[in-house]
């Protein structure tokens, strides 16, 4: 590759983190039906708040990758999120 | 501009441009979930998503989806070790399940059209349909891209380091499209 | 030199000249100069429309254009000066220079870099199509006639197109969709060119160029493609939500159908208020290297005009609502946006200070490009300053919608802009061709546009303040709109004059000017140390950079009072450095051209075109023709190598 071979997670690690996702939206669904008032909505989440950094960890990589490409795609998910909370926000706060 | 070649910032110059591309894709389905957001209790006639989503079935699509980023990676894995034939496998179990779940939208949109639920009905339909419609194209290029690999891999010589670049470049396509998934799941289908 | 065969499926020998030479070219030089030249007949394009609204408009109640063609007129003018001249010539100047200051060979994706361009033209011929194909179907018992002119069949809703009026009961015909598609197909292409450059910027730097060794210009690139990375894929979403609301029966910015049009004004924005900084960035990263070399004095404070650039980026971002005070979005974000557009304003001042400092104390050369470039800082922050009177809500809401608007823009996009592109084009011309242009007809043509420029646009402050209406075919007689509205027309035609201007120098000055020397101007940036027009590898030997403004160090040195003496071996050293490039030891090795780029461009025009007329057997074929091209292109552009011998 470049200059610095980065590490990579074994398959057995790969399957294990794929047991993990399932885990996580098994726990997901089970929320949905459960419907446990107002703690329901945070707590889906961050389940899938989890599972969104385990496959962009692990299985893009970016965990092993320069420093660089993670603050690149943090920057493209923090634009996002600020200029569209705030979309909304103007919609919920009319008047 | 290769692999090969010394570059300012270490990164390999055609993965920094993928993850530049993916970090802009971050704007356009953040678009789609907003409009989502703003429109879903906006059913003021006709019949609105949440009355038909099938929780148990896009479920499961969705486990199909997740499993099929397992299967990219360890094609990936498998073309390090330069087993051609595992990674041919691998990548052509990732296309059949990305065709999987692109079926299963297919017969779940389907299903809503029979109920009366169109991409005009309301704005919360017309929402729904264009943020699951738009990934689900995006699932379909993922599909192509995956099965133009396995077409690279029959080439004298199979899938040359070059093209393991290649393969890894579609994997993070491929994975990209599943995180969008992950938070459409959520967000669309189990939160009420 | 040139590999001179195109590769993978379509290998054939094509010469290093003539037209198929351009068409599948890969070289970013020629790539800008396709740019260049495009974005520059469009140039004059929209100026022909903006002179024919400029004679409706030089007496009250006039006949000259219909309504229905004015709307075309202003909605073409203003497209077309955005997103097909500003834009593409900023993208000219940054594909010609980035490589040459960075000390690379050629972008990181050359290919790529070509398919920009092919996205850019095919959009802008979908765009210009209208006026030929399209129709503009006035609703039934409307202010407009049922049968519109040609002229007025270009798309009409203004350039930002907002619902409902752009929406299917309003606009009930296909101009707005010929924008609409057009847009979307050039906005690809933006995008595509501004992954190509980032990584360009990022990964091809020459040994020893830190990000902080590079030119500002080199900065001011990398915001500008950082905003069109965000940018572009917002307005995408919003074109195709409007594209569904017109074709397929949602009501995503329909009230009657639960929809809300403040939406696409959200979305729209989002992308129009970056935009407006895409467009004045490259500019001022132009200026920032043609004032030092013309003071003889480097950047002053170059830390700070990084920065700020940056954080001009960073908050243009945050302000896209004052764009939408009068369209009920509620105080509590009135207020909000008021505050953070006034924030804007500092880093410009603080840009602007800079640019003061650089040139105060310095020796000053009052060369064309110079002259453009005071000219851009004076007429920017005029601009700069009426665009800071908007920001306060209660006035704005007086001001917008009026004349006093139009005149804010045209002096930050004409008097900032065109004039820092207009420096540049003179600052650069002899890098390009190798020869001087002459100084003196320049001359002429910056006070002609200069004197122009302001008896146009100048008096819109005015007119706006009392009252003009924007986007409005005529306006009353005996209101006292008269008098500067023709001395705006007459300045109108004085702009045109002083273009015709630099055109014969430009052309006459290619290829009968004075032949130039590889450093005419004594300058700081490391294109200036290859020789001129620069070989088709750039560098013979790849430099290695030890500091800011490189080049410079490498003729002069400085003692501890910043007193500069030039070194005696200087000219030895250019001539060596001049020998060394057009010689190398070693013939680098260069991408090939390709056919791909160019064959997916015509790919997606056909899509876009099959796009539009979808409900004919005609329009379907072209889709489908559209997506097997594309794919074929893409497929044996993966599988033809980038290098390939001849």
């Amino acid at each position: 590759m470049d200059s610095a071979k980065p590490a990579h997670p074994s398959p057995r690690q790969y399957v294990t983190i794929a047991g993990i996702l399932v885990v996580l939206t098994a726990l997901e669904v089970s929320l949905f039906y459960l419907n446990i008032g107002g703690i329901n909505t945070p707590a889906l989440i961050v389940l899938m708040l989890l599972k969104f950094t385990l496959v962009v960890a692990f299985y893009m990589h970016l965990r092993y990758e320069s420093g660089f490409l993670r603050r690149l795609f943090a920057a493209g998910l923090a634009v996002a999120s600020v200029l569209y909370f705030i979309v909304l926000a103007t919609f919920y706060s009319r008047g | 501009m290769t692999a090969h070649t010394e570059t300012s910032t270490g990164i390999d110059t055609r993965k920094l441009g993928m993850w530049a591309f993916l970090s802009s894709e971050a704007l356009f389905f953040g678009a789609l979930i907003t409009n989502y957001l703003l429109f879903k209790g906006r059913d003021l006639q006709g019949i609105h998503p949440r009355e038909l989503l099938n929780i148990p079935f896009t479920s499961v699509s969705s486990f199909v989806l997740l499993m099929s980023s397992l299967t990219m990676v360890l094609a990936h894995a498998a073309l390090t070790r330069d087993n051609q034939r595992a990674a041919r496998g691998w990548l052509l179990a990732t296309a059949a399940l990305g065709a999987t779940f692109v079926g299963g939208q297919v017969y779940e949109f389907s299903n809503f059209y029979k109920e009366g639920m169109t991409l005009s009905t309301n704005p919360a339909s017309s929402s729904f349909f264009v943020l699951t419609g738009f990934h689900g194209a995006h699932v379909t290029i993922g599909v192509l891209l995956l099965l133009s690999l396995v077409g690279l891999s029959f080439r004298r010589g199979g899938l040359t380091f070059e093209h393991g670049l290649n393969l890894e470049l579609v994997g993070l396509y491929w994975h990209f499209v599943d995180i969008v998934w992950i938070v459409i799941f959520t967000v669309v289908y189990l939160i009420r | 030199m040139t590999p001179i065969a195109t590769g993978g499926v379509l290998r054939r020998r094509i010469p290093a000249t003539g037209f198929w030479s351009w068409v599948t070219t890969v070289d970013h030089k020629r790539i800008a100069k396709l740019y260049g030249y495009t974005g520059f007949i469009f140039f004059i394009v929209g100026g022909l429309e903006a002179l024919l609204i400029r004679l409706q408009l030089a007496r009250p109640e006039n006949a000259f254009i219909t309504p229905a063609e004015y709307n075309s007129l202003f909605t073409m003018h203003g497209t077309t000066m955005i997103f097909l001249v500003v834009m593409p010539l900023a993208a000219a100047f940054m594909n010609y220079l980035l490589p040459l200051m960075l000390g690379a060979r050629d972008v990181a994706f050359p290919r790529l870099n070509a398919l920009g361009y092919w996205f850019f033209l095919g959009g802008g011929i979908v765009l210009y199509s209208s006026y030929i194909l399209a129709t503009a179907g006035a609703p039934a018992g409307g202010f407009l006639p049922e049968t519109i002119s040609r002229l007025g069949s270009a798309a009409n809703g203004g350039w930002f197109m907002y619902p409902p009026n752009s929406g299917a009961q309003f606009s009930p015909g296909s101009v707005i969709d010929f924008w609409l598609v057009g847009i979307a197909l050039a906005g690809v292409g933006s995008l595509v060119s501004s992954v190509n450059l980032l990584t360009t910027i990022f990964n091809l730097r020459a040994p020893g160029m830190s990000l902080m060794k590079m030119p500002v210009f080199a900065w001011m690139s990398m915001v500008v493609n950082f905003l069109l990375l965000f940018s572009i894929p917002i307005i995408t979403v919003a074109i195709f939500m409007l594209i569904f609301d017109r074709q397929f029966g949602t009501a995503f910015f329909e009230a009657s159908g639960g929809g809300d049009p403040v939406l696409y004004q959200h979305l729209f924005w989002l992308f129009g208020h970056p935009e407006v900084y895409i467009l004045i960035l490259p500019a001022m990263g132009i200026v920032s290297e043609v004032l030092p070399v013309f003071s003889r004095k480097p950047l002053f404070g170059y830390a700070a005009v990084v920065f700020a650039g940056i954080a001009i980026g960073f908050l243009g971002f945050g302000v896209w609502a004052h764009h939408m005070f009068a369209s009920g979005i509620g105080p509590i974000t009135q207020a909000a946006f008021g505050l953070s557009t006034m924030t804007i304003a500092i880093p410009t001042g603080v840009k602007v200070f800079n640019w003061i400092a650089t040139m105060w104390g310095g020796k000053l050369r009052f060369t064309a490009p110079m002259l453009f470039a005071i000219g851009f800082v004076a007429m920017f922050t005029i601009g700069g300053l009426s665009g800071v009177t908007h920001s306060i809500v209660p006035a704005d809401w007086q001001q917008t919608d009026t004349y006093y608007v139009v005149a804010h823009f045209h002096y930050v996009l004409f008097g900032g802009s065109m004039f820092g592109i207009f420096a540049g084009l003179y600052y650069w011309f002899p890098k390009l061709t190798g020869r001087m242009y002459r100084e003196r007809l320049a001359k002429y043509h910056f006070w002609l546009m200069f004197i122009g420029f302001n008896m146009t646009f100048g008096p819109m402050h005015y007119l706006g303040l009392m009252g003009m209406a924007r986007r409005t075919y005529t306006y009353p007689a005996g209101i006292g709109l008269e008098f500067w509205n023709m001395i705006s027309t007459i300045g109108a035609f004085l702009i045109a004059s002083s273009v015709l201007l630099f055109m014969a120098n430009w052309i006459n000055s290619r290829r009968r000017g004075a032949p130039a020397p590889i450093d005419p101007w004594d300058a700081r940036t490391l294109e200036w140390s290859i020789p001129s027009p620069p070989p088709e590898y750039n560098f013979g030997e790849v430099p290695t950079v030890r500091s800011l403004d490189d080049f410079w160090h490498q003729k002069y040195d400085e003692d501890d009072l910043g007193r500069v003496t030039r070194r005696p071996d200087a000219d030895a050293h250019i001539a060596e450095l001049t020998e060394k490039h057009l010689h190398p030891e070693h013939r680098p090795h260069l991408p090939s051209p390709s056919a791909f780029p160019p064959l997916a461009g015509l790919s997606a025009l056909g899509f876009a075109f099959g796009l539009l007329y979808h409900a004919t057997p005609v329009g379907l074929g072209l889709i489908a023709l559209g997506v097997v091209g594309l794919f074929a292109s893409f497929l044996s552009w993966a599988r033809e190598p980038l290098e390939e011998n001849a």
